[in-house]
């Protein structure tokens, strides 16, 4: 019944469409297809789920693989030198249970590149991991690869959070996580003025066009847009098989993460 | 009698491993020693790779993304271990594949792989199988080959075959133009095999007459040309196809490439453009070189030319002239929708013509071979995702294998250490060597540009003492950079100076009295100049590695021309040699960076830069564009690469 008030504009609209050129109506349908799955590739593309992986990232040998392996499964595992990227669901253990995808990327400095390349997009959390034992030694390469993931264009523009892990702290002479920060702030300072040097007087420069922190003002890790913390842990635990270290702080982390 | 044995994943989780008896040393050092210089340096075409006592064979499973090596004694000549290694991981694929199968990684660090057991039969049957086998005994005459061929075909004449065929046929006519002289041989020529007469015939085809018949044989075959192309001729089958292209080994493989008019278009506005730059900048401005340098600049455009390439060589497979012409069609088909593993043979005719477009690109001609190599052996096995050919999965990958190359292994950043230097009060002292003529004071005064504008102190010392007007060319560009920067600006003192002691004296004495002079004035970096030589040139190698050695210099370049084919390799080698064998310690100091000059000088036939790079493994640190100051820069891998791959 009720559909017989509408049954004659029905009507008068099917003999409408009827009278019309095949070809335009045609052509109309083409267009509404077209507009339908744009919207849906947009909305596809953009939305918040592609961001969803926590990349770890350090330099060679600084225990990524290990502290990966410990994360997921808890479980001490002998490990080599990476050359790809490993990948794996994780599970969070705050109140909402988020998952996230876990990634570990080698660290070695002819894959780091393109690695980062490849995921850097897709990133909502960086775990920077560094070698508190020998970082003395090395320093001004963990300054280096700092400087090269703050000062890249699509990091900058996502400001995924940072924490840096100061990895190793069940060696004797690992450095705590402040002595680290202070030192990457004091290296970082020299080398945003060595880098950004060239950045004000040629155009068309190379890598990061960013000058990291405020002008004037001694480099802090305060000053970026992201949120950065540093937290200690030791993926091997005291004796190789305990690593109850790793994962607290850590976890905590991510609890607070969104 | 292995001393260890490893199963670990390429994301570095070890999933089983096997340590010999009495072994107490962790095999992870030497693992990663063998990861680091040989896989990721693509040197994997040979299979064996030796640290400190130990030999490591290893192989690559591609499918599964797992590494199997194994490591013995060097001293230890195992024979059993390819075939051992390739059983291990055919038990292992099959006795672990759902494992494995999975995409992440999560299985692998749940399960543990109870391997032990496999592994222990597996190596007896292999030590078995090593020590069943005696001495062969030797084969009895009937048993070889030599009985069973006759005596006509191992009649070698000068001609190899044709004159096999000649002696035949020359015989022949011997037989119709002087019958007379031998009527029982030319009866005894129809027989194809008789043996021993034969065998006289052949020998006796040498006598004079003989010789004139074969000559005018020659001479006309020479000249007439039906008669030249019947060994030549290409086999009978092919004529039906019609008449085939002449292909010219230079003009490519379609008309697309000698149409020269787009090149021109997109090329030389660029290059034009630049050169005007260059000459409109006054007089070098002092501030334009701060700070770090800028890279190669390239056009990167070619990621839409790349992909026209890449079907064109889809379609060109497609349509070769070949009896399989229907299979290689549907073959073609069936790899673009599925999953297939990739053979060797697939992989065949697209490594070749990678590795001749990488000649063609001025790589090093056993260096693109190692190379191709190296990434057949990455991809053997592999499963390609649909709709992938196998052209574009080996261009993918070689691709990316020379972007690994050409990465630094190390950190480069030559204003940091000289800071770090100039902390610890004492000079940075970097030495140029190289052949001669590559541009090492150009390229020395370039740099030394680049320190000053960076507020760094530079002595320049001039150990070519060899050269006539060496001298007098340094201080040239030490007169030229200073009243660039004059000293009124940089705090009353000269920003270059120059230590010289005049010709014919030695080098590795000024160099020791330059570095002493500038810690006592407080220099910031020296610069060595070294005279070129030379690599095969004994006395002169002995004496830069000498210079080297007593000198321990912080950073040793190696200059070397962009325009330098196969002798790189040479030139490399033979150098790295010299610094090894004349230095005393037992860790002697190598060449640790390259200067790449005359980059400007090539198109995009830029392989220079990968061979190098091969070759030493240490990075490309400077790359000279042109012959003013400011034409210094650092090395874009990715521009490099797009370059080299490009049509």
């Amino acid at each position: 019944m009720a559909g017989s008030p509408f049954e004659p504009y029905i009507e008068s609209l099917r003999q409408q469409l009827e009278e019309q050129d095949p070809v335009f109506l045609i052509g109309v349908i083409v267009a509404l297809a077209v507009v339908v799955i744009t919207f849906f590739l947009k909305y596809f593309l953009t939305s918040k789920t592609v961001r969803t992986s926590v990349l770890l990232v350090g330099l060679c040998d600084s225990g990524k693989t290990l502290l990966f392996s410990r994360l997921l499964s808890g479980k001490f595992k002998r490990t080599q030198t990476s050359i790809t990227d490993s990948s794996a669901p994780y599970k969070a253990k705050n109140d909402r249970g988020s998952t996230w995808t876990l990634i570990d990327l080698p660290g070695h400095d002819s894959l780091r590149p393109q690695y980062l390349e490849k995921f850097k997009s897709a990133a909502r959390a960086i775990v920077f991991v560094v070698d508190s034992a020998i970082f003395q030694k090395e320093v001004r390469d963990v300054a280096e690869f700092l400087y090269v993931l703050l000062t890249d264009a699509v990091i900058t523009r996502n400001a995924p959070a940072l924490v840096v892990a100061c990895n190793k702290q069940d060696i004797t002479m690992a450095k705590s996580a402040k002595l680290i920060q202070q030192q990457l702030e004091k290296e970082l300072n020299t080398l945003r003025v060595t880098r950004s040097a060239a950045l004000s007087s040629q155009d068309g420069s190379v890598g990061g066009s960013m000058y990291l922190g405020k002008k004037g003002k001694d480099f802090e890790f305060s000053q970026l847009p992201m949120k950065v913390e540093f937290v200690e842990c030791s993926a091997r635990g005291s004796k190789g098989e305990d690593g109850g270290d790793a994962d607290m702080e850590l976890l905590e982390k991510a609890l607070a993460k969104l | 009698m292995l001393d260890f044995f490893t199963i670990f994943s390429k994301g570095g989780i070890v999933l089983w491993c096997f340590q010999g008896a009495g072994v107490t040393e962790s095999f992870t050092g030497p693992v990663n020693a063998l990861i680091r210089s040989v896989i990721l340096q693509e040197r994997s075409g040979n299979s064996s790779f030796s640290h400190g006592g130990l030999s490591l064979k290893y192989k690559l499973d591609n499918e599964f993304e797992l590494i199997f090596v194994v490591g013995f004694q060097k001293i230890l000549t195992l024979t059993y271990v390819d075939k051992f290694i390739n059983d291990v991981q055919l038990r292992f694929r099959d006795r672990y594949k759902n494992e494995l199968e999975q995409k992440g990684a999560l299985k692998l660090l749940n399960n543990s792989f109870e391997f032990e057991n496999d592994f222990k039969v597996l190596l007896s049957v292999a030590e078995e199988s090593s020590k069943a086998r005696g001495p062969a005994g030797m084969r009895t005459f009937e048993q070889s080959g030599k009985s069973q061929k006759t005596v006509k075909s191992m009649i070698e004449t000068k001609g190899g075959d044709k004159g096999k065929e000649q002696g035949g046929k020359k015989n022949k006519n011997a037989k119709k133009e002087a019958p007379a002289a031998q009527p029982a041989k030319g009866d005894q020529d129809k027989a194809s095999a008789s043996g021993q007469k034969m065998v006289e015939n052949g020998n006796q085809s040498l006598t004079a007459e003989e010789i004139l018949q074969k000559n005018r044989e020659e001479f006309f075959r020479k000249h007439r040309p039906g008669a030249s192309e019947k060994p030549s001729k290409s086999p009978k089958p092919q004529k039906p196809k019609g008449k085939q292209n002449r292909v010219w080994n230079n003009g490519g493989s379609s008309t697309r490439d000698l149409d020269y008019s787009d090149k021109n278009g997109n090329g030389s506005p660029n290059g034009a453009e630049q050169n005007l730059e260059a000459q409109f900048d006054p007089e070098m401005q002092p501030a334009s070189m701060k700070g770090d340098l800028l890279s190669v600049e390239y056009e990167s455009s070619d990621e839409e030319e790349m992909e026209e390439e890449d079907e064109e060589v889809v379609i060109r497979e497609t349509s070769k002239p070949s009896s399989k012409k229907g299979g290689g069609l549907f073959g073609m088909l069936k790899g673009l929708v599925g999953s297939k593993s990739l053979t060797r043979e697939d992989m065949e005719p697209v490594l070749e013509k990678m590795k001749d477009h990488l000649i063609a690109k001025n790589v090093a001609a056993d260096i693109a071979s190692q190379l191709c190599d190296s990434v057949a052996k990455k991809l053997e096995g592999k499963v390609m995702g649909t709709f992938t050919t196998v052209a574009s999965t080996v261009k993918q990958a070689l691709q990316d294998s020379l972007v690994q190359i050409l990465q630094p292994k190390r950190r480069v950043d030559i204003l940091r250490d000289v800071m770090e230097a100039q902390s610890q009060r004492r000079p940075f002292v970097i030495t140029f060597c190289g052949v001669n003529g590559v541009g090492k004071s150009t390229n020395l005064a370039k740099i030394s540009f680049w320190l000053i504008e960076n507020g760094f102190t530079v002595l320049i010392a001039a150990c070519d003492t060899f050269r006539a007007g060496a001298v007098e060319q340094l201080r040239t560009h030490q007169r030229r950079l200073n009243s660039l920067h004059p000293p009124e600006k940089h705090g009353g003192r000269p920003v270059v100076q120059l230590y010289e002691k005049g010709y014919g004296k030695d080098a590795a004495g000024i160099a020791m009295e330059a570095i002493a002079y500038a810690r006592n004035q407080a220099f910031d970096v020296v610069l060595v100049d070294t005279a070129g030589r030379m690599q095969d040139n004994a006395p002169l190698m002995t004496a830069l590695a000498k210079l080297i050695a007593v000198n321990m210099p912080d950073l040793v370049l190696f200059v070397g021309e962009a325009l330098v084919g196969n002798e790189a390799v040479d030139q490399l080698v033979k150098f790295n040699q010299a610094l090894a064998d004349h230095s005393m310690s037992d860790k002697p100091r190598l060449i640790d960076g390259i200067v790449l000059t005359k980059f400007d000088t090539i198109d995009d036939k830029v392989g220079a830069a990968i061979s190098m790079t091969y070759i030493t493994g240490q990075p490309i640190v400077f790359v000279g564009t042109g012959q003013t100051y400011n034409d210094l820069r650092s090395l874009n891998a990715r521009a490099v690469v797009s370059a080299l791959m490009k049509a």
